[in-house]
């Protein structure tokens, strides 16, 4: 009997390795010396059991390659293990996995955002704790309590993250320099005097999408500029820690934006246009800068798609009195949980792993820093990744994106004003009163 | 209107009959001016095929911008082996499948498999629309009891509900059926939202069987299944093309069950397919494209060949309901 | 036959259309109808004793921010488009077609083509035809010699409602032009000689002998269009979903964003509630209008 297993077990493995090989003949050796020093107790995984998967890395998502090698590798790992893997595109997810949520039906492995979304979940019970099995990854130094800060609930670690973005403004160096600048704008005086020398060249600064689903895309520079003006510490209590949006600060950042509004520095189709077009606009060269999330590195290291220099840095400092450089927004946001039920105990051992994996390779194609310590070979890490990874090096502070910070029927509130700001129709004043009173 | 069901009788006479007073009384400036109309509105209804059909051969800069509605600078076929393939086309694929429990052997493109089973879901609801609907329709119409009237009103609600208002709480009873994930988790809801369509134009036809020829059948000592069976069935024929399209035109595109309903990727329909190719944050419209095209196109097909034949169905489903 | 076997028999043949009536439709309405009363997330367990709040929900409508009035009040503009606009075009359409014109077949193929083709593309047709830069519109209206601004269709608050609403009508006049046709050739051409023999234009026909023949029909295509009307989202979705500011906001738009994105599940299904309520008392409405004036009335 034992025998016969043997030779299943080396069968499977030649079969997977063979099924992986030509995407992994680049680098052949992080299979076994990276995923073959687990300290994690495997032995769940040494039987035949099968785990369920939901997640949004979709054939054409900047994540499907890393997800593809990290199941390739752990296939490799745990023949055993099969896999079920759903697939659902990024907006008709939310609304997939909080219904199987409502009706208990959550698959064993799924991707979440930390913050308030998984906090839903964690709240209702239904999401498995993950200490155990994160503890050993703690001891030995590859994840820091940091990177679990935002999927821990009441001292306890409900998520595994993976790779984490920061709000990134990119810059078309090309651009810059035909008004003469050869760096991106550090401070509010040289930004307004580049956008200045901008517009007296017929060329847009900025480029942001308004249309309701991309709300978010406006909250990318509204959220740095608060940051950048009432601080970091400041900006996490309202967010996160329920303090009063009735903060002055708030409300001249609010103003700020809109007088950029204003002024041209914004694209003005952008309110009806969607991010997709946004981005394609910057990459066809139209717009000096895009803020938006550090993600987008992989799409604008692609020099076949974009024919400029791209440069990262971050939004100048508004306020020094409270704002420093460094402050950022952002963090680990993508995370893979663990529902509560029969396979939990399996589910939880592959899902760290897992997410590790993700996190190795994500990092390597551009789509996001690394929430683990760095492994293996990074020498062909791009550079604008690199770039955004300096940024994080000299961070102060991270403040997650608002509307994952927040729960659901706040953010939901929040992104409405926020919409009306861009949209003009509604005042730094207007925007604390009314958050004030229907928040807090 | 008690000749409605000859109504393709009655459209040969008409020609003739009113053809004689065209010549007689029809303004020909006018006419010329209601045929330039109606050719201008055929273009407009043209336009998405054409559209659909070029994004589908074009790179994301160009249907972006710098060619929205143009043919293609270069033609990217490619697009449709990405759509069939996904990412990389036949050839990494083939090379090696990494995407879970198959290895080697040859493996249906993702989007035929999905193609297949909305083909499956669709075919079924339509069964199960039409003998559910024929039965009821039976029961309200040709037997007289108090409720009928009732009766019918209550499925008659069925046309005012939302679909997408009950998705929790169909959702819920499909899980606790045990059904997730199979076929049927979406051939009951789809049946179900479709059959108070399917019972008006059941009704309608049903209607036009003269009551004289059941009457017939008991005197002859059947029942009233048999009755069912071997004189309205045969009857109802007509009416299959009418509800079948109609249930068609409801399910072949839904989306929000669809994605919910069904997780594994084997039994995944066609337009949740076509919904996956859209990335996170960017999103490769090329292949989109191709996909819609694919979807469509067989739909179109059929439509082209058998146009007459659906809008006479479509036609007398209106006139009967 | 005895009266017991008869309602067994109805029964049974009831059976499988109640079955899935009951189960699919009827079962959910009132899963809605209890939901509605509750402040509930639809993620956590219900706790009917706390999160009881009566008729709470329906009042939270009516509020500042959600303005479901106002949503309610673009699905009846529409309505009133569809029945006074779209429909009346599609007639025009249907009678057009209804007395042989060349190519009578290939027109009304083609008119109903749009019904056929999926809301995602038509969707993301309209968004390439919308866009401010290098959108068909704009483009066609430059070379016109217009040279403001870029018109931001679906962006500008005074006119993305009317721009949401003209492809929501395009894409179903097909789908009511096949139907009125249905009716004008099925109009015995018999009264049509009559007409034309007591020296009637082709006007007057349609007027005075065409269109109160159809009437069944034109009351079937009104009560689709106003409760399609009602419950319209998808291409609103796809569009704008209700932006700019709640500009192009329906119920059912503000239904799925409280129901899942808002995690109000109370709310949102006090939406649902309220939207069926609504159809059914408008489809009812209609029958009995049409059954008023209805004076060749049939049915």
């Amino acid at each position: 009997m034992k025998r016969i297993l043997a030779v299943l077990l080396v069968l499977a493995m030649v079969f997977s390795l063979a099924a992986c090989s030509k995407d992994e003949d680049k680098k052949p050796d992080n299979n076994n010396t990276n995923t073959g020093n687990t300290t994690t107790d495997s032995g769940v995984l040494d039987k035949e059991i099968t785990l369920t998967l939901w997640d949004i890395a979709t054939e054409g998502d900047g994540n499907r390659p890393a997800y593809d090698k990290a199941l390739a590798d752990l296939k490799a790992k745990y023949p055993k293990v099969t896999i079920t893997e759903t697939v659902t595109e990024n907006n008709a997810y939310k609304t997939k996995i909080k219904s199987a949520m409502g009706a208990n039906e959550l698959p064993d492995i799924f991707f979440t955002w930390a913050g308030a979304f998984l906090g839903d979940f964690v709240n209702a019970g239904k999401v498995h704790c993950l200490d155990a099995e994160l503890q050993p990854w703690i001891d030995n130094g590859e994840m820091t309590a940091a990177q679990l800060g935002n999927s821990t609930y009441n001292g306890k670690h409900y998520g595994v993250p993976t790779t984490y973005n920061i709000v990134t403004l990119f810059a078309n160096m090309d651009i810059l320099a035909k008004v003469g600048y050869d760096h991106i704008p550090a401070t509010m005086d040289e930004l307004n005097d580049c956008c200045d020398k901008l517009l007296a060249q017929n060329i847009i600064p900025f480029g942001c999408a308004g249309k309701t689903d991309d709300t978010w895309c406006v909250t990318e520079y509204l959220e740095p500029i608060i940051e950048k003006t009432i601080g970091a510490t400041a900006l996490k209590d309202i967010m996160t820690f329920g303090k009063t949006w009735n903060n002055q600060g708030v409300a001249s950042s609010v103003d700020l934006l809109q007088s950029m509004i204003k002024k041209g520095y914004f694209d003005p189709d952008g309110i009806a246009l969607g991010n997709e077009e946004v981005k394609q606009n910057f990459m066809a060269g139209k717009y000096a800068f895009y803020q938006n999330g550090s993600w987008n590195c992989g799409d604008f290291s692609n020099a076949e798609k974009v024919k400029f220099t791209v440069k990262a840095g971050e939004f100048p400092v508004v306020d020094s009195a409270n704002g420093k450089l460094g402050m950022l927004i952002g963090g680990p946001s993508d995370t893979i949980a663990v529902s509560e039920g029969a396979n939990a105990a399996a589910a939880a051992a592959y899902a760290v792993e897992f997410g590790r994996l993700i996190c190795h390779y994500g990092y390597l194609e551009g789509s996001g820093l690394p929430a683990w310590k760095v492994w293996g070979d990074t020498s062909s890490v791009k550079p604008l990744v690199q770039q955004v990874a300096d940024i994080c090096a000299k961070a102060v502070d991270y403040v997650l994106f608002g509307d994952n910070a927040m729960p659901a029927d706040e953010a939901a509130i929040y992104l409405e004003y926020v919409s009306s700001v861009y949209g003009g129709a509604v005042s730094g004043a207007d925007f604390i009163k009314g958050l004030t009173s229907e928040i807090r | 209107m008690e000749k409605n069901n000859q109504v393709n009788v009655e459209q040969s006479s008409l020609k003739l009959d009113t053809s004689k007073y065209h010549v007689r009384k029809t303004n020909k400036g006018l006419r010329v001016l209601v045929f330039v109309g109606l050719i201008l509105w055929a273009f407009i209804n043209l336009f998405p095929i054409y559209w659909m059909f070029t994004f589908s051969l074009k790179t994301n800069e160009e249907i972006f911008g710098e060619n929205v509605a143009g043919l293609p600078n270069e033609w990217k076929w490619e697009n449709y082996d990405t759509a069939f393939w996904g990412k990389g086309g036949r050839d990494k694929k083939a090379a090696g499948n990494i995407d879970g429990t198959e290895e080697g052997g040859f493996q249906l493109p993702k989007i035929i498999r999905q193609f297949i089973n909305s083909v499956i879901i669709t075919v079924s609801t339509i069964l199960i629309s039409i003998f559910a609907a024929m039965m009821a329709t039976f029961a309200m119409s040709r037997i007289q009891w108090k409720l009928s009237k009732w009766a019918y009103a209550m499925f008659m609600l069925g046309l005012t509900i939302p679909i997408h208002a009950s998705l929790l709480p169909v959702y819920k009873t499909i899980s606790s059926l045990g059904l997730l994930n199979t076929y049927t988790s979406l051939i009951l809801p789809y049946s179900a939202f479709s059959l108070a369509m399917s019972i008006l134009i059941c009704s309608g036809f049903m209607e036009d069987i003269p009551k004289e020829l059941d009457e017939a059948a008991y005197i002859d000592g059947a029942g009233l299944w048999k009755t069912f069976i071997k004189v309205i069935v045969p009857l109802m024929k007509p009416a299959l093309a009418t509800i079948g399209i109609y249930t068609f035109l409801q399910c072949w595109n839904e989306l929000m069950f669809a994605n919910q309903f069904i997780s594994s990727g084997d039994k995944m329909t066609l337009p949740v397919g076509v919904q996956q190719l859209s990335g996170q944050y960017l999103t490769e419209w090329g292949p989109i494209g191709a996909a819609l095209v694919i979807a469509t196109f067989p739909t179109l097909l059929v439509y082209i060949f058998f146009s007459k034949k659906i809008q006479d169905s479509f036609i007398a489903g209106a006139v009967k309901g | 036959m005895k009266q017991k076997q008869k309602y067994i028999a109805i029964f049974l043949f009831l059976l499988p259309a109640l079955l899935l009536f009951v189960g699919l439709l009827i079962a959910p309405i009132i899963m809605s109808i209890y939901y509605s009363l509750f402040d509930w997330n639809g993620l956590r367990a219900l706790d009917p004793s706390n999160d009881f709040v009566g008729l709470k929900n329906y009042a939270t409508l009516f509020n500042q921010r959600i303005q479901f009035g106002s949503a309610l009040k673009n699905a009846f503009i529409l309505a009133g488009l569809s029945v006074f606009l779209q429909l009346p075009f599609s007639l025009a359409l249907a009678l057009a077609l209804g007395k042989k014109i060349k190519g009578e077949r290939a027109f009304l193929s083609i008119y109903f083509l749009p019904v056929l083709i999926s809301t995602v593309v038509i969707g993301q047709l309209w968004l390439k035809i919308y866009n401010p830069e290098y959108g068909i519109l704009n483009t066609f209206l430059r070379a016109l010699g217009y040279d403001g601004e870029n018109i931001r269709w679906l962006g500008d608050q005074s006119i993305a409602l009317g721009s949401v609403f003209v492809p929501t009508l395009w894409q179903y006049v097909g789908y009511h032009m096949l139907l009125l046709y249905a009716g004008v050739k099925g109009v015995s051409p018999e009264l049509r000689e009559a007409a034309k023999l007591d020296g009637c234009t082709d006007w007057q026909v349609n007027w005075n002998v065409v269109i109160p023949t159809i009437k069944p029909i034109i009351k079937v295509s009104v009560i689709f269009a106003v409760t399609g009307s009602l419950k319209s989202f998808d291409l609103i979705y796809v569009l704008t979903n209700g932006g700019p500011m709640k500009a192009t906001e329906v119920p059912s738009i503000i239904m799925i964003n409280q129901l899942f994105k808002a995690n109000q599940y109370g709310i949102g299904s006090a939406i649902a509630v309220l939207l069926i309520i609504l159809c059914f008392f408008f489809a009812i409405l209609i029958g009995f209008i049409f059954k008023e004036r209805d004076i060749y009335g049939k049915k």
